[in-house]
């Protein structure tokens, strides 16, 4: 017999005379207030709140102008910027391109984003070290795209599931020396979402 | 296998806090944090009912955990996964083993996990000459330090600012009066280079997913996404008690667990990694091995009462609000888990012999069945391991003889009446050292006074 035909076997003697439970159903995130009716309004405080920044942008030229801007600030015009696979080409802001290992700025697109967490969906089709590597993250994501709860979130996720997808909901930080807070510890210590409200 | 040494507690306990009071400050402080956090969290969800939904789900889990397990097998086969399965820390190690023999490993990156803790994995690596680096912020600082984790989330948390200014000083030399931006900022470099120089990255498991074969895992730094992004390996270590039916339970837990463990509303990056790499994607690994490992687990599930153990998600909640481990931190338990979930896991995945005296690390107050996430009886398991341990005669003579003794004065009143009585009139100070039980406990507590009229002689005439 095999390690899983004897783990497999201890399970079910062990469960043998054990009542059987049933599931209990959908989980109703139940609340004493609710959650903002928009979804958006729910992500921007709470992506907020977790310390990320913002910017509503009502189109793709705002959102090109505004990478533009960042691009043009000395780190990423003398290093260059990474861009995610999936970055629609009229979203591309047209910087000076670098690895993610050395980039100053990685740009990523989002699938998704939920309001209840203030979680970027980032899918691994997009490149998933330009995600994590430069210090700044700018992440575009659709206003239309921002789920209200994030079981919303992952049933509309589950039908098309990539090797990976990170839930960003802040910048990368850590309280482990001496419980002070610190920022961009491995992943990128600034993360902007560019919600793009067309 | 991990060193493991419950046996050591009372002396290591003692020791913590006589020798070292700078462990029970910092075990202190972060532990009030931690919990000040999880309340505010909890103020805004419908704790009750979250909690409630969260134990049904596992408890199902549980009832059906075959069925489960080979549901994610097939699922994880089918996006290109290889599962494993361990029996004991010897065979997970050894399956590891095997991989890095064939892949010629020589660097591996991890991933904070307790399972890897509990298996002993680093030695095991260390012992075949393969450098291995721990990248969370706190494990790499323990890893330097050579200890293990202290707490289940904070695994450094008995360290203080002017400790890791010391370390950092002695490694690197980083000016003493560093500030912890500027440590954390050395870290970044020197892990950042291991990262990308890593073959193979290493991780546990939050959670499982049986319906669509997916891992997830929680943290706050982005060390868990490199270490199982960069390297072209990743092998994820996954207690077999990890299921959850379906993608969409992660809803609840991924927010639950960290509500309860820092009092976010979600912890800063959640990974929900289904295979490897796949065409048309730039990175990530190209192989992918999950290994499921029993280790005693089945030993708890067959245990018709401390198997509601298993619930456990490792929110590390019943540690910050425990008062007993709030004097200590986790290393007098002698075990990967301390605290109250440890002193209720070790007996069970140990064995009861080697996990005593932890069932008795306790001062049965309930507090931590109170934040359980997943409701479990903690307390109440707690006091089946000290049955059972009285049962086995794992409890010294002297304390069978004087409960023994208690029970019999006890069921007498006359003799319970003369017996307090005669407590009054002790040589407390001299009779305690000479006694072999009380001198030890007399050794570290001043002698009670007496008020004039004891509380049965005021009964008697009527309190008013």
């Amino acid at each position: 017999m095999s390690a899983r035909e004897r783990i497999l076997a201890r399970i079910q003697e062990a469960l043998a005379q054990r009542p059987r439970t049933p599931h209990p159903g959908a989980f109703g995130g139940w609340r004493p207030r609710p959650l903002p009716d928009d979804a958006v309004d729910g992500f921007v405080e709470m992506f907020t709140r977790a310390g990320g920044e913002v910017q509503r942008v009502p189109d793709a030229d705002a959102a090109r102008a505004f990478l533009q801007a960042l691009g043009s600030e000395p780190p990423v015009a003398a290093v260059g910027a990474a861009v995610g696979a999936t970055v629609p080409p009229a979203l591309d802001p047209g910087l000076p391109a670098a690895p993610p290992e050395s980039a100053a700025l990685g740009v990523s697109m989002a699938r998704a984003a939920v309001g209840e967490t203030g979680s970027l969906v980032l899918d691994a089709r997009d490149g998933r070290l330009t995600q994590l590597l430069p210090p700044v993250h700018v992440v575009l994501v659709r206003a239309s795209s921002v789920h209200r709860t994030l079981v919303e979130a992952l049933a509309d996720l589950r039908a098309d599931l990539p090797s990976a997808l990170g839930l960003h909901s802040g910048p990368s930080k850590s309280a482990d020396i001496g419980q002070v807070l610190v920022k961009g510890v491995h992943g990128p210590g600034r993360v902007v979402a560019l919600l793009l409200e067309e | 296998m991990s060193e493991a040494n419950p046996g050591g507690y009372a002396r290591a306990a003692t020791e913590a806090i006589r020798r070292h009071p700078e462990v029970r400050a910092a075990v202190t402080a972060a532990t009030h944090t931690f919990d000040s956090h999880r309340v505010e969290a909890w103020s805004e969800i419908d704790p009750d009912r979250w909690r409630d939904w969260a134990r049904d789900v596992k408890q199902h889990v549980l009832t059906h955990l075959d069925r489960y397990l080979e549901e994610a097998e097939t699922r994880l086969a089918r996006r290109g996964a290889h599962v494993h399965w361990a029996e004991n820390d010897a065979e997970a190690v050894d399956l590891l083993a095997r991989i890095t023999a064939r892949h010629g490993v020589k660097r591996v990156v991890k991933a904070k996990s307790m399972l890897t803790e509990e298996l002993g994995v680093n030695a095991s690596l260390e012992a075949r000459g393969i450098h291995v680096r721990e990248t969370d912020l706190g494990e790499y600082i323990i890893q330097l330090l050579g200890q293990p984790p202290s707490h289940i989330v904070g695994p450094a948390i008995h360290l203080s600012v002017d400790d890791c200014r010391r370390l950092f000083n002695e490694r690197f030399g980083t000016p003493l009066d560093a500030t912890p931006d500027a440590l954390a900022a050395t870290a970044r470099e020197a892990l950042r280079a291991d990262f990308l120089a890593a073959d193979l990255g290493i991780s546990g498991g939050n959670f499982l997913t049986a319906d669509t074969g997916t891992l997830a895992l929680i943290e706050n730094e982005g060390n868990i996404r490199l270490s199982t992004s960069a390297p072209r390996i990743h092998v994820a270590f996954v207690g077999i008690e990890k299921l959850l039916p379906r993608l969409t339970d992660l809803s609840c837990f991924l927010q639950l667990t960290s509500r309860n463990a820092t009092g976010q509303a979600i912890g800063n990056y959640v990974s929900l990694i289904t295979g490897p790499r796949r065409p048309g994607e730039p990175d990530g690994p190209e192989e992918l091995h999950v290994i499921l490992v029993d280790n005693g687990r089945t030993r708890v599930l067959a245990d018709d009462t401390a198997w509601e153990a298993l619930r456990c998600v490792r929110c590390g909640s019943c540690l910050n609000i425990c008062p007993v481990y709030r004097q200590t931190g986790g290393h007098p338990y002698g075990y990967t888990y301390s605290g109250p979930i440890g002193a209720i896991l070790a007996p069970g995945l140990l064995g009861l012999e080697e996990a005593m005296p932890l069932p008795f690390a306790s001062s049965l107050c309930g507090a931590c069945a109170d934040v359980c996430p997943v409701r479990i009886p903690i307390p109440d398991l707690l006091l089946y391991w000290r049955e059972r341990a009285v049962e086995a005669g794992l409890v010294p003579a002297v304390e069978r003889a004087g409960m023994k003794a208690y029970a019999t004065a006890a069921t007498h009143p006359a003799l319970f009446a003369a017996a307090g009585a005669s407590l009054r009139y002790l040589p407390w100070e001299m009779g305690g050292r000479a006694l072999p039980v009380l001198g030890q406990w007399s050794g570290e507590r001043a002698p009670p006074e007496f008020s004039a009229t004891s509380f049965r002689a005021l009964w008697r005439e009527g309190i008013e």
